[in-house]
């Protein structure tokens, strides 16, 4: 871990970079992110990296291909901006690919790197674990994804291929990539959340009706105190994450995000009201994001159906973490 | 035992924590025959006599000593010790958290407010099962409005130097007062409308002449709090817990340990029922969300209450940010006696073997949740106007 100076210090950066980026709307922000040497970080201190990086562009509501790198160096693969990562398709957190008689096919999604990058990594799922495919970008067939939010910039892609056009595969500890990815993602969603609240707070101290501002009406601090709740629980869910790393906690920390941003999107979204429902405030972007984030590497119910199952089959609930 | 008789000093610093919960689960398992509650369905008098059995064992071995000051019989350490302590009973089902974690609701109250002589003479019998106390703090017109109470004391004499005071008032829903030796009593010694400026903090005997006190049968139809009535009580000025009319401080005092220790122990004992669920329920999908979803629950509350109680070990003080996990207890408590009720279909309601009964008793006894200890519409203002910054209410 780095040290809380340190620490501070690249947050600090960190946000200028985004804030200055945020100017263009859409305009991703990977090149502030080389600068500020987001990858020795990664390598050298994953957890904070993550943290720091994820919630920075979740408040921000900026783009990357962050996602890319952490998905490779959890993978114990070299970071490249010359090598898009395949990642599994909305809902879904099973590597994206798999081969079929003597094709490799794989359908998933894939952040803007995909564009510009000259080779793709397919994650490809096989009976003996998950090997690691290089794949020429030529060969992958791209489309842009619009959905909720087509400025997150995320692109639909297909393989269809003889692996004899891959690179030799290799195989890899995949869990290890989708905890982080989870981690990651669920900060970017905490970033959000926080943003939101922070709208909504705002305009409830600004917005006067009946005579006085609505943050006296208890009805609205109801509203935005258990929005504040849902926030805390999903930061208590990713330290708890980062001190006791690991699939499970990475997954229940993605499982509260998906929650918290429900809570904070509804109650938010009715303490702004007509103004908030507006394109031209910022909060339906923050909302959208969210909601498309929960679709990334499992969504929180899909997660919790899961998570379930385990209990009832084991007939036990493991603690995950102690004092 | 001694001090001397552990091989684990060491444990005396919570960074050993995991070591002393291996020991302490060895010496659990060693003596499981004798600990073990001798009812399948105790009434709350059989519970009672069980708790103060398994403490007086605990205080005997040692174990109860750990994390409490040595000049109020303790072996000293971090505090964490005894929240591990009433976590583990907790899980092993040998003691009620609800009861059992009183203790960290009261002897802290008479550590850092009474006569050290008296906190040494008293506090010993609290943690060995020699004695219960209560907590005397609501009356009839005063619930989440705790400044507005109005039972009286006065003093026999001048306020400065009389050596007894007068107790005359009511308290109600005062847990376990039936059993108690003693009250933690708040009472009004400013003028009527004096608010948290008058009030000031006793420690009272149960059996002075005056005091009486009426059962009271919950919804669950367990007799576990009551009215408690002071009819010219005369107290003991030594009996005053901090200065005259500093009560507001002594009562304020209480939250840390509230809401670190009780609520890790508490949460504790939901992962036990949650599990004890899972084993029940049907093995199907609705049960897998439903199981699932208060698992995630518990989840986050637990990883909250942790670095909360990591933040009191360092020294921090806690405060309004507490609320957090005041409201995440209450829902996840009641989310997991919700699902109880949805998954065991009757049992609630109709069935009336010993395990239905603790189910409904609990899932009866889960509504409190948001009501005791500042209910959650309370903590909402709290968090709203103090963590939020959303100003005061009209
Ligand atoms: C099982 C149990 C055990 C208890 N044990 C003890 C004990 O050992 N010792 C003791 O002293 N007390 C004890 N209590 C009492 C408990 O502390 C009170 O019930 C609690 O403080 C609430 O007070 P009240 O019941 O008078 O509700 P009230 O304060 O009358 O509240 C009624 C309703 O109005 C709401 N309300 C009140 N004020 C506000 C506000 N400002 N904003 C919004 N809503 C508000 C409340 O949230 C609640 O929904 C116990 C209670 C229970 C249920």
């Amino acid at each position: 871990m780095i040290d809380a100076a340190e620490r501070g210090l690249f947050e600090e950066s960190v946000r200028t970079a985004f804030a200055r980026a945020a100017g263009e709307r859409g305009a991703p922000v990977d090149g502030a992110l080389a600068e500020l040497g987001w990858l020795e970080l990664l390598a050298a201190e994953p957890a904070d990296a993550v943290a720091i990086v994820f919630r920075a562009l979740g408040s921000a509501h900026a783009t990357a291909s962050a996602l890319d790198d952490v998905v490779a160096s959890a993978l114990g693969r070299g970071t490249s901006a010359e090598v898009a990562v395949l990642l599994p398709e909305s809902g879904a957190s099973d590597p994206p690919g798999r081969t079929v008689g003597d094709r490799l096919r794989a359908t998933g999604l894939a952040t803007a790197r995909v564009d510009t990058a000259r080779e793709v990594l397919v994650p490809v799922g096989t009976e003996g674990g998950t090997n690691l495919v290089l794949v020429p970008a030529a060969d992958a067939r791209v489309a842009p994804v619009r959905g909720i939010d087509p400025e997150a910039g995320l692109r639909a892609v297909t393989i269809d291929l003889d692996p004899g056009a891959a690179r030799a595969p290799d195989v890899v500890d995949w869990e290890e990539g989708v905890a982080l990815a989870r981690r990651a993602i669920s900060h970017q969603v905490a970033g959000a959340c926080r943003a939101m609240l922070e709208l909504a707070r705002r305009h409830a101290l600004e917005r006067v009706q009946f005579g006085r501002p609505i943050a006296q009406f208890q009805a609205v601090r109801t509203r935005l105190a258990d929005a504040l709740v849902a926030c805390e629980a999903l930061d208590a869910a990713l330290a708890a994450a980062a001190d006791e790393s690991g699939p499970a906690t990475a997954a229940l920390a993605k499982a509260v995000a998906g929650r918290t941003a429900r809570t904070v999107g509804a109650e938010c979204q009715q303490v702004l009201a007509g103004i908030g429902f507006t394109t031209e405030h910022a909060f339906h972007r923050y909302l959208k994001r969210t909601m498309l984030l929960d679709g990334l590497f499992g969504a929180a119910d899909d997660i919790v159906l899961s998570w379930g199952r385990r209990l009832l089959d084991g007939g036990q609930v493991p603690r995950l973490i102690e004092l | 035992m001694a001090l001397s008789d552990f091989s684990i000093l060491d444990s005396r610093r919570a960074d050993d924590l995991g070591e002393y919960r291996r020991q302490l689960n060895a010496w659990l398992d060693e003596h499981a025959d004798d600990l073990a509650p001798t009812q399948a369905a105790p009434t709350l008098d059989e519970h009672m006599a069980q708790m103060q059995r398994v403490k007086k064992r605990l205080f005997d071995a040692g174990w109860m000593r750990f994390g409490w000051p040595e000049r109020v019989g303790g072996w000293g350490g971090s505090a964490m010790l005894r929240t591990e302590l009433g976590a583990v009973l907790s899980e092993r089902e040998l003691v009620d958290p609800g009861k059992f974690s009183l203790i960290e609701v009261l002897a802290p109250t008479l550590i850092d407010f009474a006569r050290p002589e008296l906190a040494a003479d008293v506090v010993p019998r609290l943690l060995s099962g020699e004695e219960m106390w209560c907590q005397g703090f609501s009356e009839p017109n005063t619930g989440s409005d705790l400044a507005s109470l109005s039972c009286r004391a006065v003093p026999d004499g001048d306020a400065e130097t009389a050596t007894t005071w007068r107790v005359n008032g009511q308290k109600v829903w005062t847990s376990l007062a039936q059993y108690s030796e003693r009250c933690v009593l708040l009472t009004r010694t400013g003028p009527a409308d004096s608010r948290h400026r008058g009030i000031t903090a006793f420690f009272v005997d149960m059996d002075t002449p005056g005091v009486t006190v009426r059962p009271l049968e919950m919804i669950n139809g367990v007799r576990e709090f009551a009215e408690v009535f002071f009819d010219d009580v005369p107290v003991p000025t030594e009996r005053m817990l901090g200065p005259r009319n500093g009560g507001w401080s002594v009562a304020m005092s209480i939250l840390p340990y509230e809401r670190s220790s009780c609520f890790w122990q508490r949460i504790a004992y939901l992962y036990k029922r949650l599990e004890r669920l899972v084993e029940a329920a049907p093995k199907d999908d609705r049960s897998a969300e439903v199981v699932g979803d208060v698992a995630l629950q518990l989840h986050a509350l637990r990883a909250r209450s942790r670095a909360t109680q990591h933040r009191l070990a360092s020294g921090a003080t806690l405060g309004a940010e507490t609320s957090i996990e005041k409201v995440l207890l209450a829902t996840a408590e009641q989310a997991l006696y919700d699902a109880a009720r949805r998954l065991l279909p009757g049992v609630v309601e109709f069935d009336d073997d010993p395990v239905a009964e603790s189910w409904r008793t609990e899932y009866l006894y889960s509504r409190a949740a948001t009501i005791y200890g500042g209910t959650i519409e309370v903590q909402r203002g709290i968090i709203a106007r103090r963590l939020l910054d959303l100003g005061t209410e009209p």
